[in-house]
């Protein structure tokens, strides 16, 4: 049963308020920031504040906690792997030739913490931004329809695809395919049959889609397409424009001009 | 004697030396002598005996379940019996649980309470793969069945899952592809055959896996009305060859003129159990869960004060009738 | 794929197309709204010609909103988040302005039973819903002739009624022209004012519901379903030595009744 059907989650707050394509300014800008700085105290920080945001936006617990779940593999194999073979500074834990150091350490925090920021900031955007007004920003900001389009009908499929791949996946199993053994190169092949019934059936739902869509005149020529439900900047929005690119310029400067947050832990 | 036993039945089912199955299956139908038993794909031995003692093959005990994330309940309080041969429909809404009752019938899905008997053996830990041996489910989309270059290809993957012998593989296929008149679709590639042919075929791969129960979901939709009479006889035909059918359908012609008996469930109940011709009879049952009559049977009843019988079924019985009426 | 189909719709007839699986009946509909063969590909010998546009010179988005189809499975023809911009999304390509777009919206909904389901979400709506909001999708654009592909294939009994009662809805209060392509014949025989049943990429027979499901042996031959009382009275004509005729349950039943009454005195 498809669970995740929007990544949308209708809330009234000021982050949902906010026109997305701010939101998508922030994105970028908070990317930006997190691969810029190496700190650890300073990703801290940061870490904190977007949970603070998602808070006040009112996302729910087990959104965030989603999130978490999601990457906390990938943090913890890209952790390990640096905390493994990237060693620098004094060590105090030697295996065989592993030498454990709490600079690699902080390293490997910094780089799990970089990447759950940088998931919780597009997710910011994503869970308080509805899909109308997701393509509408896209479209506003100069590029062609048809990008945003191809972006909201993406998300609009995950569950419906998610859905499908737990069918075949029953059916493959009452077929006598065992998944839950066999491993790495083994556990692959057994996937194919599931794979490729996948396969076909995205192409199948992709043609039966572009039908649906021509026939409701997507593309008329001479026409310039209209909208229901616009967007349009807010006063505060304007503000909040500001103060991003003031906050992330300023934090910019700050390191490249005074080595904020580069020596206290030099790490790179 | 049980390990004379056990050597027949391998001897019978051809199987490779390294399939030799381990589990140990406790019947309580079983009477002293032969309290263990060595298990072969196929079962046909299990297939006889429960013939031969009657038993019921499957049973569902106060069963109930929910989905994960919901707080209403899928199936409340089922228990149902069916037998060794029988021929059951499931009928019902959309939601009224058929699908999620038959998924725990192979495994697929497991019961939040209450318990699932195959041949009298509780299935709850039995992982999916090995209740196919036993129970294949005909998925209501072919499509997502099918993902083999040619239909023999396809039609070989049960069997091989199971571990059988090559030899005994291609035998079943080449057998399979006579009787669901495949033979010329042996080698073109299925997911570029017609709609008919798919579903046809998905019924075929299951087939080949040779299960003494067979659950066909929603067989029928999409089909014309020459294809479901083909599928339909064919499921006709496997009956009589004594396997067990469950047929989950809201076509209620099919039912009429197909299944014997029928389950009509709502919001995750049954609302009754028993023959079919019985059941046809509650209209007020059947109009509480939408489901209509066919055409023949609801102007049968209309004719009641005309002399009509009120359990007619068939346009043939209808004629009969009439005819028998005016002369 | 298809071969020699000549045909002419009247305005404001209901037209029923049958056919087995794989015959072409999806071709035929896609043909009328120009995606056969502009987007498809292949060739059309001869021409379509819908309200006089010829199918292969006008685009596709042109000719949609002259004729709209709708198809069988709702999962891959609702792909907005909301009912409200599922119906909106093909005004929206046409370029009608934001207020029209919110009346026409109101009136398709209205149209189909679904009232007040503008910020519903389509994901949880029942099979028979789901179709509904594709139709009004469809409907809101005022296209003069509708096409059903289909439309009732993969729903309940439920469904396939709430379904059918806004075709008849359509037909008789609105007077649209409606091509449905259907399995279930005893709902043709309902509604249509003709019907076509195609073999082998051709048309086999055409005619009223009357006169087509009268030719019981025929349309097994081809493979199609004939209403059961349709069946009974060709059944009953070789028992009976009789002329019945009739394809739906009331005229059945008021036939039987008095001929058995009338052979009883």
């Amino acid at each position: 049963m498809p669970i995740v059907v929007d990544l949308y989650i209708p809330r009234q707050s000021w982050a949902h308020a906010i026109d997305p394509r701010v939101k998508l300014l922030f994105v970028a800008s908070a990317i930006l920031v997190l691969l810029v700085f190496n700190n650890l105290f300073i990703l801290l920080g940061a870490l904190l504040l977007l949970h603070l945001i998602h808070w006040s936006a009112r996302i729910p617990f087990q959104k965030i906690k989603f999130v978490w779940k999601t990457l906390l593999p990938v943090m913890l194999l890209i952790s390990a792997l640096w905390i493994l073979f990237y060693p620098t500074g004094t060590p105090i834990l030697q295996i065989w030739i592993i030498k454990i150091t709490p600079l690699a350490i902080a390293q490997g925090l910094v780089l799990a913490m970089r990447i759950l920021s940088m998931a919780l900031a597009v997710f910011a955007w994503l869970y308080t931004t509805d899909q109308p007004s997701l393509v509408r920003s896209i479209v506003k900001m100069g590029l062609p329809y048809e990008w945003g389009l191809v972006l909201a009908l993406a998300l609009r499929y995950i569950p419906t695809f998610q859905g499908t791949y737990s069918l075949i996946s029953e059916a493959q199993q009452a077929r006598g395919l065992d998944i839950s053994s066999g491993t790495g190169f083994r556990r692959v092949r057994m996937m194919m049959p599931i794979f490729v019934a996948m396969v076909i059936s995205s192409l199948r739902a992709s043609d039966q889609l572009a039908k649906a869509l021509e026939s409701r005149a997507l593309g008329a020529r001479g026409v310039r397409r209209t909208t229901l439900r616009d967007i349009h900047f807010r006063p505060v929005d304007y503000l909040y424009v500001v103060l991003i690119l003031a906050i992330t310029i300023g934090l910019l400067y700050l390191k490249f001009q005074y080595g904020l947050g580069v020596h206290s832990v030099n790490l790179m | 004697m049980s390990s004379q036993v056990g050597k027949k039945v391998i001897k019978n089912e051809n199987i490779s030396r390294n399939t030799e199955v381990t589990e140990t299956i406790n019947f309580s139908c079983l009477c002293d002598p032969l309290r263990v038993l060595r298990e072969s794909p196929g079962s046909l031995f299990l297939l006889e005996y429960c013939q031969l003692t009657r038993q019921a093959c499957l049973k569902a005990q106060d069963l109930w379940f929910a989905y994960e994330d919901s707080p209403v309940a899928a199936l409340r309080g089922v228990s149902l019996t069916i037998g060794e041969g029988d021929f059951v429909a499931l009928i019902g809404q959309n939601g009224s649980g058929k699908t999620t009752l038959a998924k725990h019938f192979n495994g697929l899905l497991r019961p939040t309470r209450g318990q699932v008997l195959l041949y009298g053996e509780d299935i709850r830990n039995r992982p999916v793969s090995t209740l196919a041996r036993r129970v294949g489910y005909v998925f209501q989309n072919p499509d997502h069945q099918i993902f083999s270059p040619t239909t023999r290809d396809e039609l070989a993957v049960g069997p091989r899952n199971l571990g059988l012998a090559e030899t005994e593989v291609q035998r079943r296929v080449t057998e399979t592809l006579a009787s669901f008149g495949l033979k010329l679709y042996a080698d073109r590639q299925p997911a570029a055959l017609g709609f008919g042919l798919r579903r046809k075929i998905s019924l075929a791969t299951v087939f080949t896996m040779q299960t003494p129960i067979l659950i066909l979901d929603e067989p029928t939709t999409g089909l014309d009305y020459r294809s479901i009479t083909e599928l339909m006889e064919l499921t006709r035909k496997l009956h009589h060859r004594g396997y067990t059918i469950i047929l989950i359908t809201h076509d209620m012609r099919v039912v009429a003129e197909y299944a014997p008996r029928c389950l009509v469930l709502r919001d995750g109940q049954i609302l009754a159990d028993g023959d079919t011709r019985t059941i046809f009879k509650q209209t007020d049952l059947l109009r509480e869960t939408h489901l209509e009559l066919p055409q023949i049977s609801q102007l049968s009843r209309r004719m009641i004060p005309n002399g009509m019988p009120d359990d007619t079924l068939t346009v043939p019985e209808f004629c009969e009738a009439y005819s028998r009426l005016s002369h | 794929m298809l071969k020699d189909i000549t045909l002419q719709v009247e305005a404001g007839e209901f037209v029923s197309i049958m056919g087995p699986t794989g015959v072409g009946k999806s071709t035929l509909c896609l043909a009328l709204n120009g995606i056969v063969p502009q987007s498809t590909g292949g060739v059309i010998r001869g021409d379509v010609l819908v309200n006089g546009l010829n199918t292969k010179r006008h685009p596709v988005a042109d000719l949609a909103q002259h004729v709209g189809v709708v198809f069988q499975e709702p999962e891959t023809q609702l792909f907005n988040m909301t009912v409200e911009a599922e119906l909106a999304f093909g005004l929206e390509s046409i370029g009608t302005p934001r207020e029209e777009i919110l009346e026409r919206i109101e009136w398709a909904l209205a149209l189909v039973g679904m009232r007040d389901f503008q910020q519903r979400s389509p994901f949880h709506l029942s099979g028979g819903q789901k179709q509904r909001v594709a139709i009004a999708a469809i409907l809101a654009m005022t296209p003069k002739i509708l096409v059903l592909d289909e439309p009732t294939a993969s729903l309940d009994p439920r469904g396939k009624t709430e379904v059918f009662s806004v075709v008849r809805q359509l037909r008789q209060q609105h007077g649209m022209t409606i091509i449905m392509v259907e399995h279930e014949s005893e709902r043709i025989a309902e509604f249509s004012d003709r019907v076509i049943a195609l073999k082998d990429g051709q048309i086999e027979l055409e005619g009223s519901p009357a006169q087509v499901f009268a030719q019981v042996e025929r349309m097994q031959d081809i493979g199609l379903a004939v209403p059961q009382v349709s069946e009974l009275a060709y059944c009953l004509n070789r028992q009976l030595n009789t002329n019945f005729a009739f394809t739906q349950l009331e005229e059945a039943h008021n036939v039987l009744t008095s001929w058995q009454e009338g052979h009883q005195k």
